[in-house]
């Protein structure tokens, strides 16, 4: 299997270093939101950087040459970033939180939790572009920020589960099943928020 | 327990209504069909009791508009004449129970007790107003391909409030309705939770139902924009 050096090459660095500084700014905004006397809006924080096989597949699929600077100009999630929130208003709050600093810009955004996704898919998608400064020239890169509840979470990582393992004799009946618990996983994290409110509110 | 009680001979009328008081009913008394409708419309019953001989508008007619206004309330038609095509014709317009004059009070007693334990199997099992849709055997709530699944105790206040969409309920119907014989400041807390659970999530999903909360009742309606 190919690795990452041999797609990427050089590229990798700047890859690795969009990641870290991704990661580096949620951990600094979620100790300064501390220290200010909240409670913390995450509960984990994941990153990974796309495989050159599923990368090749993407540029496959949109009909593009499967070379690494396409790659990087052409598809927006070559690095992932996964935020996991503890309730439904702390992802809204990290939203905020990142278009607030002003060298990432907004490339596009996607609110899957108030427009799910009809097999039940729900979470919210930001693309990002930071500067990464080299030594004779800084480079905008993208980077897809993906946000949602630890409920979500979960969900989504069975759901895909499902979706790659062709095997599965009955996976229509289980598609249903999970549409359906998406639908009470998502009303399930509405009613966390409310009673969430109602002891906030108390204090 | 509220019933609504259209009858025009004011002296069985009153008779009704003092033994109703007895055995625990809280009765309207409405003595034409007009008037009978309207109470249907503005207020909030566990059943109706209608006659089919009334001024103004008939007790079939009144049945007829009520439940065209899907107001599923259970109703009770009283009639004079011993007449198979008023009763058939009763119940075919969606009366629960039908009782020939001159009758037995203990079974007109009887009888609005058993239309009112069976009253949830009156209730459809979709609702569809504004943009929403609410599937009660599901517990799905629904607008376009937006979908939450209710939890037991916020499904059963939804109905209720869908059941009575643009009337106003009290606290104390909604209570005796979904909290029968429970503590009763541990219930009214737990009503108003499940208001606020119920209010986020037709938001979530963009409903254009809103339920509004004060001093006079709660109801639900469409939000006009």
């Amino acid at each position: 299997m190919e690795s990452l050096e041999d797609f990427y090459k050089d590229s990798l660095v700047i890859l690795e270093s969009v990641e870290k500084e991704l990661l580096l700014r949620i951990d600094l905004l979620r100790h300064y939101y501390v220290l200010s006397g909240h409670t913390d809006p995450v509960e984990h924080c994941k990153s990974r950087i796309k495989t050159p096989y599923s990368m090749k597949e993407k540029l496959k699929r949109k009909g593009l040459e499967q070379t690494v600077e396409v790659a990087l100009s052409e598809v927006y999630d070559a690095v992932g970033i996964r935020i996991v929130c503890q309730f439904v208003d702390d992802v809204y709050q990290m939203v905020e939180l990142l278009k607030k600093q002003d060298d990432i810009k907004i490339i596009n955004e996607k609110d899957y939790i108030a427009n799910p996704k009809d097999n039940g898919y729900r979470s919210y998608h930001v693309i990002v572009s930071i500067p990464i400064h080299l030594s004779d020239f800084t480079k905008e890169m993208y980077a897809e920020i993906q946000i949602r509840t630890i409920a979500m979470d979960s969900w989504a990582a069975l759901e895909h589960e499902l979706r790659y393992k062709h095997t599965i004799p009955n996976a229509k009946m289980l598609a249903k099943e999970l549409k359906r618990c998406a639908d009470e996983i998502a009303s399930t994290d509405l009613t966390l928020q409310t009673i969430r409110n109602v002891i906030i509110e108390s204090e | 327990m509220k019933l609504l009680l259209a009858e025009d001979q004011k002296e069985l009328s009153n008779a009704l209504v003092q033994i109703l008081k007895i055995k625990g009913f809280e009765t309207d008394a409405v003595y034409d069909g007009q008037e009978a409708y309207e109470h249907c419309k503005k207020n909030v019953y566990n059943g109706i009791i209608l006659d089919i001989m009334m001024p103004k508008m008939d007790g079939i007619q009144v049945l007829k508009n009520i439940r065209e206004e899907n107001i599923h309330t259970p109703v009770l038609m009283l009639t004079a004449k011993a007449d198979v095509e008023d009763r058939i014709n009763g119940l075919n317009m969606g009366a629960d129970d039908y009782l020939a004059k001159p009758f037995n009070m203990q079974e007109l007693i009887a009888r609005i007790n058993a239309m009112i334990r069976s009253k949830n199997e009156y209730l459809p099992n979709e609702f569809n107003l504004g943009n929403t849709i609410f599937d009660t055997g599901q517990r799905s709530l629904m607008v376009g391909s937006n979908s939450l699944i209710l939890a037991g105790k916020e499904a059963g206040l939804l109905t209720l409030l869908l059941s009575n969409a643009g009337r106003l309920m009290t606290p104390a119907q909604i209570i005796e309705n979904l909290w029968a014989g429970e503590d009763e400041d541990n219930s009214v807390s737990e009503m108003e939770l499940n208001i606020s659970y119920l209010k986020s999530k037709l938001k979530s999903v963009k409903s254009n139902l809103v339920i509004t909360k004060d001093e006079t009742g709660i109801s639900i309606d469409v939000l006009e924009d």
